[in-house]
């Protein structure tokens, strides 16, 4: 069995300091592994990014995140990023990670995402330049995914996770406006955990939606925004799979 | 001289929570009766003291109502057993 904590949406500021980390240290007890689901600071300044390391440093299990939209405002995602990996903490964007748990290998792939919206109701790449890179931008994070997945699924791993800020799907979008639907992910995720195949997709930016929901192809997804499971992380338990995981065949996508 | 849109002073007021120090978008504000309801959760006791100040400030003359909560930052109960 692998047990993956996971969070999103924690917000820490500079008044932060030390909130989640009482809870935090209850993982080596419970989890396997620690995965952020983006919105780790405010405004995306090293300043908060630091709060942020310190809160994660040194845990005892395996932390990985993805960063979210407000880790992009001050505009120097990169910064952020390094201030996290000088903690110990991975940072995902278009690329996977591999987790030994007892000799299962556990596989992590991560991007931020984008949105454009769900089948039937998104936006495309047309007209003006802005509305094309805007669909052209969450399309390669959804390709980043793919590859990333199906790269651990060449590397042996039995489990794989689909780690992403914002939603492959409306279901966890569930509370929040219609209208902003299209702001809150895009269905090419989804469509590429179909493709490559995964056991369960994590992700944040959606404070008003709901935890569970399920992508067409039937990967389990999970909203954890930290203000829609009201903990510091929640963990879930995946049965472990031996050898490589499988990939999923176009028959399971489009049933 | 016309009463202010309150339309336009809650979309204001959202441009205004998510520029300045609390970079906040996910508290919903909406008119409802006479008056406004801001409801959602935040980070912190203190960015719930900022969110309500600011909310008063630009909001000074209507009455608000606030169904705010701070998140959560407990070890959860239990875990989910996906299949």
């Amino acid at each position: 069995m692998i047990r993956v904590a996971a969070v999103g949406d924690i917000h820490l500021g500079l008044d932060s300091e030390g909130l989640l980390r009482p809870a935090l240290e209850t993982l080596p007890d419970c989890a396997d592994l620690l995965l952020l689901a983006g919105d780790l600071t405010r405004h995306g300044t090293p300043e908060e990014a630091r709060v942020v390391a310190r809160e994660m440093a040194g845990l005892g299990v395996p932390v990985i995140a993805v960063l979210g939209n407000h880790d992009h405002h001050d505009e120097q995602p990169e910064r952020v990023t390094a201030v996290l990996r000088e903690a110990g903490v991975q940072v995902l964007e278009g690329q996977g990670t591999v987790v030994d748990v007892d000799g299962t290998r556990v596989g992590v792939a991560g991007t931020k995402g984008f949105g454009g919206g769900f089948v039937g109701r998104c936006g495309s790449e047309f007209g003006e330049p802005m509305m094309k890179e805007f669909i052209r931008y969450s399309r390669r994070c959804a390709d980043g995914l793919r590859t990333a997945l199906e790269d651990l699924a060449g590397k042996g791993c039995g489990t794989r996770v689909a780690l992403t800020h914002f939603s492959p799907v409306p279901d966890t979008l569930a509370g929040e406006p219609l209208e902003i639907y299209p702001f809150l992910g895009s269905y090419l995720l989804a469509e590429a955990m179909d493709t490559a195949g995964a056991d369960l997709a994590l992700h944040g930016h959606a404070h008003l939606g709901t935890e569970h929901g399920m992508t067409s192809g039937g990967v389990p997804v999970r909203n954890v925004a930290q203000p829609v499971i009201r903990r510091a992380f929640h963990v879930y338990h995946l049965s472990g799979r031996a050898g490589g995981s499988q990939l999923a065949t176009p028959a399971d996508v489009a049933g | 001289m016309t009463a202010p849109n309150t339309d336009y002073l809650i979309a204001h007021l959202q441009e205004r929570l998510a520029a300045e120090e609390l970079g906040e978008l996910g508290v919903r504000i909406e008119a409802r009766g006479p008056g406004v309801v801001v409801t959602g959760t935040v980070p912190t006791a203190r960015c719930r003291e900022e969110l309500v100040r600011t909310v008063d400030e630009e909001l000074a003359g209507l009455t608000v109502r606030y169904d705010i909560v701070v998140a959560g930052t407990a070890a959860p109960d239990l875990p989910e057993e996906v299949t």
